[in-house]
């Protein structure tokens, strides 16, 4: 049931994708990018629907697969840009982070569902085990929207350097606006990643006895956190532009490799599915 | 009645006339005003519309010849003779519509003109020279400006060499508010890029130049601080955009001293536009992080670039232009057509009436309702019937621009119509125009 709601979710993933794609390549019909707004936001609601349905399908047990793990971040990047579009108006970056949810959530559609249908342990059930799964795919999702502003940036960076002043050039937004909203992702993503880190510490005592393993997984999310920690300090010491963004992306690439190989290479890491 | 007025256009523009003999012509606020009430009262002048830019003046008479507007400009200098160019009828109001849409202009597509032509129209009503020819003609003209600019792209890109530094320095900084502008050199085309920056936001202007009686003339030029030449790289290390525009033979900004200057400001971005021919900034800049730097050639690229778009969008322009050309005097002509036409339906029916009136009265008894409604329709099918013809006529007439059908059919029936053009508008749109200006 629930996949069937996801794909109707995806439906609307497409047409707000295919309006925010139009609206970049047409930037004079803003009516373009506000439809996609609205249906990006339905998208967003059927998607949450879905994703509760599935809660009641597969018991929870669906956010321990890698596929449960990226819709997931996926639904949360489409909420956390619906946020930012409030909060800063960027329909340029609907453009790129929309079609990128499509493509996470696509493949999804034709993968089952969770093969994890031995209930979970009474053991693991606790608020602080959600709480810590919330965060870190929101963390992650936040930094999916930097990955993608840091790329929309070394784009108009290329632009402005290069001295071609052709069509992405005269759409994307200007060079220190993306810089902001990209230093702005970041602090956001790191603030969300640091209480997600501290509430896996809880769990991992609780479950583990034993508050650090160097299981493969602490050791990933720790490097990570280092690095968006260091992005978050060197600010202050004018680090921007183009270095900033190349490693806000780097920083991407980690998560989301780290994410998809622990989860693929089988006993890599107690956490997650393979927990007892 | 005299022989029908016609519409006449003299003038001279950057196109025929140098600006010495512009400048002798140009006008504006209350001369403009005097100027149009002489030309109105000019003997056979019914209007009169005068577009005074620093690119062209313009004398539109609706009137019964030229002679007044060629005065216009000889009255004033000898010198305008064979600068000047006259259209009459359709080609003066094509010239007008060109004219209003930009088309005509130095830079083609540059905004400033449909507001000047705006401009024109509300001095002209005001000082009661425009009546309801140039009223309708302008506004039409301003309908076609304004397709012109919505259906196509003719108005995008950067015109001009300060056009794109100011678009490329938004693209780098976005909003420009508390941004710091360097000035080095006096060179005219950098002058007007700071001036373009500062409207846009930009609240700090420096000016730095090896003659400090030219600095100081500059910044109060362009509204800024004069700075000594001696500070020149504590300068870079604040400002955000340096244009640079001296006359040095050499780099003035070259690749070691950016590389400084950068650490003092601790990697914030900075622009260099270089305008300066041979070149002042080191274009080795572009390697260092957060560095831009462009030369002349960078920005005249983007403007030739921006003037062939434009050259292929005014192709579709002047098609909307041609377009709105023949709907203005298909809509005049129809609308000449009109009084005639209503005349004469008027009187066909009122016989009509009159006379299945006078047929019931004496046969009445005889018929019941339908039969009596019969009578009517009879009459009033006859009327059309006959009438068909002439209406078709008529309108095809107008249309294809035969002004003189309409007054052969009402003498011919016997009609009486009042001319549409004698008619003066009560009040013109002036203050609808005005709005649109804002």
């Amino acid at each position: 049931m629930s996949i069937q709601v996801l794909r109707i979710a995806a439906l609307f993933y497409a047409a707000a994708a295919t309006l925010y794609v139009l609206y970049f390549a047409r930037p004079r019909h803003a009516a373009l990018a506000t439809t996609g707004q609205w249906l990006l936001g339905a998208a967003f609601l059927i998607h949450a629907a879905s994703i509760g349905l599935g809660c009641k399908e597969y018991g929870g047990a669906e956010f321990f697969s890698l596929r449960g793990g990226l819709v997931t971040i996926a639904w949360l990047a489409a909420g956390a840009y619906l946020v930012l579009q409030r909060l800063y108006r960027a329909p340029t970056v609907g453009a790129f982070i929309v079609p990128l949810i499509l493509v996470v959530i696509v493949p999804a559609l034709f993968l089952t569902g969770p093969n994890l249908p031995e209930s979970l342990s009474e053991k693991v059930r606790r608020p602080v085990l959600t709480l810590h799964i919330v965060s870190a795919l929101l963390g992650v999702a936040i930094f999916a929207i930097a990955f993608v502003v840091a790329i929309m940036y070394l784009l108009q960076e290329r632009e402005v350097k290069g001295k071609h002043f052709g069509a992405l050039f005269s759409r994307l937004p200007s060079l220190d606006s993306l810089d902001k909203l990209n230093q702005r992702l970041v602090r956001a993503g790191f603030v969300v990643f640091s209480v997600a880190l501290v509430l896996g510490t809880l769990v991992a005592r609780h479950v583990w006895k034993a508050a650090w393993e160097w299981d493969p997984q602490q050791v990933s999310s720790l490097v990570v956190w280092g690095l968006y920690g260091a992005l978050v300090q060197l600010r202050h010491t004018g680090w921007h532009g183009r270095r900033y963004a190349s490693l806000t992306i780097f920083g991407f690439v980690l998560v989301i490799g780290s994410m998809v190989a622990l989860n693929v290479i089988p006993g890599a890491t107690r956490h997650g599915g393979s927990f007892q | 009645m005299s022989s029908s007025p016609d519409f006449f256009l003299v003038g001279l523009s950057h196109k025929s006339a140098p600006v010495a003999v512009r400048e002798k012509v140009a006008l504006s606020g209350d001369d403009l005003k005097a100027a149009l009430l002489d030309l109105r009262n000019a003997q056979g002048v019914r209007e009169a519309l005068v577009v005074s830019t620093c690119n062209r003046v313009e004398v539109y008479v609706y009137a019964d010849g030229l002679e007044p507007g060629r005065r216009f400009f000889l009255d004033r200098t000898a010198a305008a003779d064979g600068h000047l160019y006259e259209r009459a009828g359709r080609e003066a109001v094509r010239h007008l519509f060109r004219v209003a849409a930009s088309l005509d202009s130095m830079v083609v597509g540059e905004p400033q003109i449909l507001g000047q032509v705006k401009e024109a129209y509300g001095v002209a009503s005001s000082a009661e020279s425009a009546g309801t020819f140039v009223s309708r003609l302008c506004n039409r003209a301003f309908a076609a400006a304004k397709r012109v600019r919505s259906e196509t792209d003719i108005a995008k890109g950067a015109g001009s060499v300060s056009q794109v530094a100011v678009e490329l320095v938004e693209k780098i900084f976005g909003d420009l508010k508390g941004r710091s502008v360097l000035l080095v050199g006096a060179g005219k085309m950098g002058a007007l890029s700071a001036k373009a920056l500062r409207d846009l936001g930009c609240d700090r202007i420096l000016v730095a130049n090896r003659s400090p009686e030219r600095a100081r003339s500059l910044a109060l030029e362009v509204g800024g601080q004069a700075e000594p030449w001696e500070t020149l790289e504590s300068l870079l290390a604040l400002a955000d955009v340096v244009i640079v525009s001296t006359g040095a033979p050499n780099y003035v900004v070259t690749r070691d001293l950016a590389a400084h200057v950068m650490k003092a400001r601790r990697q914030r971005s900075v622009c260099f536009i270089d305008l300066a021919v041979p070149r002042n900034v080191d274009p080795a800049l572009s390697e260092l992080p957060n560095v831009y730097a462009y030369d002349i050639d960078d920005l005249q690229k983007v403007v030739r670039e921006t003037h062939q778009a434009r050259a292929e969008e005014a192709i579709r322009a002047e098609a909307i232009v041609e377009a709105e050309v023949m709907g203005f005097f298909h809509e005049r002509e129809t609308r000449a057509a009109l009084p005639v036409l209503a005349a004469l339906r008027r009187r066909a029916e009122e016989i009509a009436r009159s006379e299945a009136e006078r047929t019931l009265a004496h046969v009445g008894e005889l018929l019941d309702e339908k039969g009596k409604r019969s009578v009517e329709a009879m009459a009033q099918a006859i009327v059309n019937k006959l009438l068909h013809g002439p209406t078709a006529r008529l309108k095809e007439a107008a249309a294809s621009g035969d002004s003189d059908l309409p007054g052969a059919a009402a003498e011919l029936f016997g009609v009486e119509v009042e001319s549409p053009d004698r008619v003066r508008a009560p009040r013109p749109e002036v203050a609808s125009a005005r709005e649109q200006n804002q």
